[in-house]
């Protein structure tokens, strides 16, 4: 069975021309091929997965299915709870946690017929990796595994690519979607704050996490996020706003679509290899043919939007984590603890400071945006690392592309553009206004579908 | 931007003390060459802000 996409499995189950079971023994059998050289899953749950797929199953054979995630493999990052099913956030601290309930998010998905084949590789608790002092491997990216997946949802990343999963779930408090997602070469959107209940899963930094939707397409991405998004009275973040059909600007093309591109972000303050520029412009040349108007535009220097996110995700993330780290530091990775312990250093005025600039960054970002429909960046500055080589600071040493969307809480999705010199995947990031995700989508698969980067997968995928 | 000051080994094993963490020199020595990044983006989010420009930290108090 070649490697379908959502939206293409979803199709023949509908047309009962493809049987969830057969689908599931299909993932199921490459993740047993597979996974040894990629680390992607901490649990297969072989058992539950064929389970869910007959009932499925049983619904695609009687006439009712509950939609177009009936019968669809997935997985969830190991941060995310799983009622009975270990739940570990990769560390030795939680190496036996069972939770008692699911995930707000897990629930809604298994709800809407999804097939959950395991869990997955994350950085320890959505933060330190990659970690060679944790209980697990870190994952390897599919395309060349001798190199870095990103992280902080390193498994979703590597499966989806892969072909081990057909979407999986991560969360994003400063990059953690759409870092791996441009790493891997697949499509990852962090949606706006609040979109997407938290209930459920571990939290790294309140302020900043966000829950969202990995997959191979931009349309895929849209249909997960269906399933997941949703007010929840339980999440003091949650909004409470109708829910838009995601998929209701598909197919509509780039023509009239105002993009504003943030070039001095991935031009100067942190200047991303030439393959990364060369596939922003020739994503930009792409928007302009069909129809788009395309300016550049200026925000703040990138460190403002970086420095701001940083200090409130350590920060917070000391919070939650300062009784273990002081009873049980070395339990914890050395990425992790080092990365963390640091907010030792932050005062209370520092952290006021940090929150007042956040405002005004974001509505620096919301005036840039006002008469725009999607600004561009970078979603990573050029392609993976090897897994061996990234330093413990490598995160803080330069900012990062993806935490101005953590900062504002504004969405974002991070697509392929094509391959670098050592033949690994680029990547641009789409940004839009909040709660504007059909628009984001819309963009993304135009571009996505003109495009040849979502006819080839990784080698050992093949 | 306001030039962070440097940081050395004991004043951040003091920093780290304050806060509940007794490490080792070893470790606290790992930690130095992120400290001084660190530095930098304090002074960065520490840059001046006219007093009226922003009253963050506030909350809803109709949220519950």
């Amino acid at each position: 069975m070649s490697i379908l996409t959502i939206a293409e499995a979803a199709k023949l189950i509908a047309a009962k021309k493809l049987s969830p079971v057969e689908l599931a023994k299909t993932h199921l059998e490459r993740i047993g091929r597979l996974d040894s050289e990629l680390n992607a899953f901490l649990m297969v749950t072989e058992e539950r997965a064929l389970a869910d797929a007959k009932a499925a199953e049983a619904r695609q054979m009687s006439g009712s299915l509950r939609g177009k995630l009936d019968g669809i493999p997935i997985a969830h990052k190991d941060i995310y709870n799983t009622a009975g099913i270990r739940t570990t956030a990769h560390s030795k601290l939680l190496k036996d946690n069972v939770p008692t309930h699911d995930a707000r998010v897990v629930a809604k998905w298994a709800a809407a017929g999804t097939v959950m084949l395991g869990k997955l590789s994350t950085h320890e608790f959505a933060f330190g990796g990659p970690a060679f002092d944790l209980p697990w491997p870190p994952a390897r990216n599919p395309w060349n595994r001798e190199h870095f997946t990103a992280g902080s949802s390193s498994g979703t990343g590597a499966a989806v690519a892969a072909g081990l999963i057909m979407g999986g779930t991560g969360s994003d408090t400063g990059g953690s979607i759409r870092g791996p997602a441009a790493l891997c070469g697949i499509a990852g959107i962090k949606p706006t704050y609040g979109l997407c209940s938290r209930v459920g899963i571990l939290p790294l930094a309140y302020s900043l996490d966000h829950a969202g939707p990995m997959a191979w397409t931009a349309e895929d991405c849209a249909l997960l996020l269906q399933g997941m998004a949703g007010h929840d009275p339980e999440d003091p973040a949650s909004a409470d706003r109708p829910l838009p059909d995601f998929t209701a600007e598909l197919g509509k093309g780039a023509k009239g679509l105002r993009i504003g591109v943030v070039r001095h972000f991935f031009e100067t303050d942190n200047r991303a290899s030439d393959a990364t520029r060369a596939g922003i412009d020739a994503a930009l040349d792409f928007f302009r043919k069909e129809g788009a108007e395309v300016r550049d535009i200026i925000l703040s220097p990138m460190v403002d939007y970086f420095a701001v996110g940083w200090l409130l995700m350590v920060s917070e993330a000391f919070a939650l984590h300062g009784p273990w780290l002081r009873e049980r530091f070395m339990d914890y990775s050395e990425m992790l603890r080092d990365r963390v312990a640091l907010a030792a250093m932050l005062s209370g005025p520092d952290i006021v400071q940090a929150t007042r600039r956040r405002r005004v960054l974001c509505r620096e970002m919301a005036k840039a945006m006002a008469d725009l429909d999607v600004i561009v960046m970078a979603s990573a500055p050029a392609e993976a690392p090897r897994i061996d080589n990234v330093p413990k600071w490598s995160g803080i040493e330069k900012p990062s592309f993806t935490m101005p969307c953590n900062v504002t809480g504004f969405p974002a999705i991070s697509v392929c553009t094509g391959f670098g010199e050592g033949g690994l995947p680029v990547s641009i990031q789409l940004a839009g206004k909040p709660f504007t995700e059909p628009t984001l989508f819309r963009a993304a698969h135009a571009y996505e579908t003109a495009m040849p980067w979502r006819s080839k997968r990784p080698a050992m995928a093949a | 931007m306001p030039v962070p000051p440097s940081i050395d080994e004991a004043e951040l094993a003091a920093i780290l003390k304050r806060a509940g963490l007794t490490l080792t020199p070893d470790q606290v020595r790992g930690l130095l060459p992120g400290a001084a990044i660190f530095q930098g983006l304090i002074a960065r989010v520490n840059a001046p802000l006219p007093r009226e420009a922003e009253p963050a930290v506030t909350f809803d108090v109709e949220q519950t």
